[in-house]
């Protein structure tokens, strides 16, 4: 029996539902070969178009859902000690505790790696597309995680904005405890992780060259 | 011969759905990055291109049977020479 717990499965559902009628219908008209008529033709509208639109348009959003996922991000093997880490309930990394917060969930990746601004989800994609291409062309055969491949490294560097999504720079606890700090972090002089940074300890314990500093 | 032509390229355009929704389902499936960019391109790309020979067949199948209305240029009326003005059979 189908389960269906979210959004994203029942567009998928409804997409692979179309795609179906629409090979039924294509598969009809293959073995019986009916004149074209007006029948036919209404018909295989549906199968050549309306079906096919369906699919189109609930499959590319389901599919963009399941790229904001965490498993998504961890198909590609140079990922595995990130997730490996990220998905560790022992693990005491910045990447597990977020992971293990029930906001972040299954998008823990993108929820602090997406851009945070206007067409941060256009841009963050297009990154994306970089990232297979890199994949594909750099990484390819460089051992079970990747890690006889170049460093990795982000585009750009991590900027605050992305924990101050969720941590306050202005909450009454968060000015006391970095008194001494607040106004370089508000401005970006300081970056949250130039103190917070155990995040992807795991990861960078099996790329040296990376831990060396090219991270961030 | 055009309703043949026709009946060959809504084939062709079925086949082309196929693969296409064979594709684009997989890639629903087992969603890797690689099959999914593929599919979400490529796939679709057949499935326009599949729908687009449809239509164009439907338009040469109806255009084949008469069903379409194609206005046809009225050839110029000829007019009879002025010289032969009031000469042969009266009307009837």
């Amino acid at each position: 029996m189908l389960n269906i717990h979210s959004t994203e499965q029942l567009l998928k559902a409804i997409a692979l539902a179309s795609a179906a009628l629409s090979v039924l219908i294509g598969i009809w008209y293959i073995i019986r070969r009916p004149h074209l008529n007006r029948g036919t033709k209404s018909m295989l509208l549906l199968g050549l178009g309306a079906f096919p639109l369906i699919v189109s348009l609930t499959g590319n959003i389901a599919s963009f859902e399941y790229t904001l996922s965490r498993p998504f991000c961890g198909s590609c093997h140079v990922m595995g000690p990130y997730l490996r880490d990220a998905e560790d309930p022992k693990s005491n990394s910045l990447a597990a505790m977020h992971s293990r917060n029930h906001k972040f969930g299954e998008n823990s990746c993108y929820t602090c790696h997406a851009d945070y601004q206007m067409f941060g989800a256009i841009t963050t994609k297009q990154n994306g597309m970089k990232h297979l291409f890199k994949y594909l062309t750099e990484y390819a055969s460089t051992g079970p995680d990747g890690e006889g491949g170049p460093p990795i490294h982000l585009y750009k560097p991590f900027k605050s904005g992305a924990c101050m999504q969720c941590h306050s720079a202005t909450a009454k606890k968060w000015v006391e405890t970095h008194a001494d700090s607040a106004e370089a972090i508000r401005s970006g002089e300081m970056n949250c992780i130039d103190c917070h940074n155990e995040i992807h300890p795991l990861a960078l314990s099996r790329r040296p060259k990376t831990a060396m500093g090219v991270v961030r | 011969m055009k309703h043949e032509m026709a009946k060959k390229m809504v084939l062709f355009s079925v086949i082309g759905t196929i693969v296409a929704m064979i594709f684009m389902a997989s890639s629903i499936v087992f969603p890797h990055p690689l099959l999914l960019v593929l599919a979400m391109s490529i796939g679709q790309g057949i499935a326009i291109f599949a729908l687009v020979l449809y239509l164009l067949a439907v338009a040469l199948d109806l255009q084949s049977s008469g069903e379409m209305y194609i206005p046809v240029e009225e050839s110029p009326a000829v007019e009879p020479p002025a010289s032969a003005e009031g000469i042969g059979p009266p009307p009837a």
